[in-house]
């Protein structure tokens, strides 16, 4: 028995051609034929040892971010120093502990929120300490920190090609980056500007420019391949 | 049996390094015989090679710098076939024991983490089990030739070395190539394997390969690329042209001389750019042979063996704790493990076995599980005047299969279709 349409021989009990899935007609029927591999399906391996782990290290956490609520509560009638200790552990929790949860990393999901959740723990340490440098200092410091990781997984992880012209943007902006948080610096604690940052914008633009050159130059792209390739 | 154990050699070390949860490097071979497998008698045969093969009956443990493999105090038991090959080999599994043997039917089946041994190792090995099943189900002794061990014997000093660290050249030779075509396509669920077996005359096929002027490695490699090279051209036009290139493993042991039941492999990559222009048959033959000829003379393997060697004594890289060494492994994997080639093609070569044991054994198979990130390989074995080629997926469009069998028939090559897709 052959498939009309590939040329090639096929088993007698074939109801169609595996290659190019061309339906067998007249298919011979002499009762039950030996299949080459058994119908026996593979258990998938549980989940229960993880979730375990995970459910017991989510009950330690939260019963130590408790405790110590309780005890500052009692002892103290207010949240105190409780309070940093309980956002952070709901902080490290939403960081570590919950992607775990999930079969997949999904970083375009995960990584605005753990940006969010480190802004909202500066907020309260802004607002407990009575400071004011949450708004012009931290809020946009951290959501740069954000917007650059998340630019760099996307980068490494959904874009094929000009990785290097966008990886030499991406150093260049990290560069850059330092500038803008003495900046922010300057206008809330009044530091003076350029003390540090220029050293860093130097060192990393003149990385980021190099990059964005060679990815125009064959040649020293395939040079930088050959020589930092890992 | 004493506990022994053994670093892993120089080509194992990534394996467990880059292992997930569902995918693993494994790969199997099989052997059908002309009767229904005993169960009882197979795990018989088992047992009596638990003290011969101390390499291959191991279980993969870990230490504070590097993984290590110890043997096992008690032999596997087979067990029934799955609906595919190569299922998943967890690492619990793993802890356990790093071979599986599987019956069904007809068919004994091996399958190896690839930390443990490669391909020749484990055909080795099978024929070994094949040869002690034989005896004890027909009571036909087998004599030890060939690749047939005395089970009474101890097992050698050369088969359990890492011939790696003994073959390196003085310089190294860069691994630095060109990205290769990546193959796409849906998933199949449940990490469903299809397997489609294409069963030709070999005597048919060499001449095909001799028309050429090429090796059958060749040939086959050539029809391969011309098939991977059609189904690019079906992909949308927007979609950047890559190199094909196929990966092709070479046993080291021919080249240098020895004999190890551990890896002793090194893959290349062989191929053309689609982008210089048309190619015909005939000119990809004539290109992946002397490509391949040009790449596995032993200076060229010696001086890619010293790169591997050197980078593992590095000793920053050896005290660094096994954790962060995973870690950094699995990125360098990420970023360039796979991407060398579009596709493994594994020519095991002509089985051969003692005349004792001939009457008794109908077939072999070779099959190399699918990449991490690539979803096609294709494995080549030949017994008894048949060559058995074997493509696997984890995809479900078969387009590939379909352009490498249908080229081999066009080409005059009759071509036995089977499957485990029902």
């Amino acid at each position: 028995m052959y498939c009309i349409h590939c040329g090639v021989k096929l088993q007698e009990n074939s109801g169609e051609c595996p290659l190019c899935h061309t339906p067998v007609v007249n298919i011979p029927m002499p009762g039950r034929q030996e299949t080459a591999y058994s119908d026996r399906y593979p258990v998938r391996e549980s989940q229960s040892g993880k979730m375990i782990l995970l459910g017991l290290v989510t009950v330690i956490l939260a019963a130590t971010a408790l405790g110590c609520l309780i005890f500052c509560l009692k002892s103290r009638q207010d949240v105190a120093w409780s309070g940093y200790v309980a956002l952070g552990i709901a902080l490290a929790w939403i960081w570590f502990v919950l992607p775990q949860w999930f079969r997949r990393w999904r970083p375009m999901i995960f990584l605005p929120v753990d940006f969010a959740v480190v802004a909202g723990y500066l907020l309260y340490i802004c607002g407990k300490t009575g400071g004011d440098w949450f708004l012009s200092f931290a809020f946009p410091v951290t959501m740069m920190a954000g917007v650059l990781t998340i630019g760099g997984v996307a980068m490494m992880r959904y874009i094929v090609q000009g990785r290097l012209r966008l990886m030499s943007l991406l150093v260049i902006a990290i560069g850059l980056s330092f500038m803008l948080i003495e900046f922010f610096q300057h206008i809330t604690f009044g530091t003076p500007m350029f003390v540090w940052s220029l050293y860093c914008v130097t060192v990393f633009g003149l990385i980021g420019l190099f990059l964005f050159a060679a990815s125009f130059v064959p040649p020293l792209r395939a040079w930088i391949r050959r020589k930092f390739f890992f | 049996m004493k506990r022994q154990w053994y670093r892993l050699d120089n080509a194992a070390l990534i394996f467990p390094a880059v292992m997930r949860k569902n995918w693993n490097n494994i790969f199997r071979v099989a052997v059908t015989m002309k009767d229904r497998v005993d169960p009882d008698i197979l795990n018989r045969a088992i047992e009596d090679l638990l003290p011969r093969f101390p390499t291959i009956f191991v279980k993969l443990r870990t230490g504070m710098f590097w993984y290590y493999l110890e043997t096992v105090q008690d032999a596997p038991v087979a067990e029934e076939d799955y609906a595919w090959p190569l299922t998943p080999m967890p690492r619990k599994k793993l802890k356990k024991c790093c071979v599986r043997i599987l019956y069904y039917q007809k068919r004994i089946a091996a399958e190896f983490f690839h930390s443990v041994t490669d391909g020749t190792g484990g055909m080795i090995f099978l024929q070994n089990l094949a040869a002690r099943y034989v005896t004890l189900r027909y009571g036909t002794e087998i004599p030890p030739e060939g690749s047939i061990a005395d089970l009474t014997e101890e097992p050698k000093a050369e088969e359990t070395r890492d011939c790696f660290q003994l073959c390196g050249a003085k310089a190294s030779v860069s691994r630095a190539e060109e990205n290769a075509y990546r193959l796409r396509g849906n998933p199949e669920e449940d990490r469903f394997r299809n397997i489609v077996t294409g069963i030709v005359p070999t005597k048919t096929l060499l001449e095909k390969a001799h028309e050429q002027g090429v090796t059958v490695t060749a040939y086959l490699a050539a029809v391969l690329a011309m098939a991977v090279l059609e189904r690019q051209k079906q992909d949308p036009p927007r979609r950047r042209k890559r190199h094909i290139k196929i990966t092709i493993p070479v046993n080291l042991r021919k080249t240098f001389g020895l004999k190890t039941l551990r890896n002793f492999a090194l893959a290349v990559n062989i191929g053309f750019d689609p982008l210089l222009g048309e190619y015909t048959l005939e000119e990809v033959c004539r290109l992946m042979y002397h490509q391949l000829a040009a790449e596995t003379i032993p200076q060229r393997m010696a001086g890619r063996i010293a790169t591997n060697v050197d980078l593992q004594r590095i000793l920053l890289l050896r005290l660094t704790p096994l954790p962060v060494k995973t870690l950094c492994m699995r990125l360098v994997y990420a970023v360039s493990g796979e991407s060398k080639g579009c596709l493994n093609l594994s020519n095991m070569g002509e089985v051969r076995l003692p005349e004792a044991m001939a009457p008794y054994v109908e077939r072999f198979d070779f099959i190399i599980g699918v990449q991490y990130s690539y979803p096609n390989n294709c494995s080549v074995v030949s017994y008894g005047g048949k060559t058995y080629i074997n493509m696997i997926r984890g995809i479900r469009e078969s387009e590939l299969e379909r352009l490498f069998f249908s080229r081999l028939v066009e080409e005059g090559i009759p071509v036995e279709i089977e499957s485990n897709r029902r």
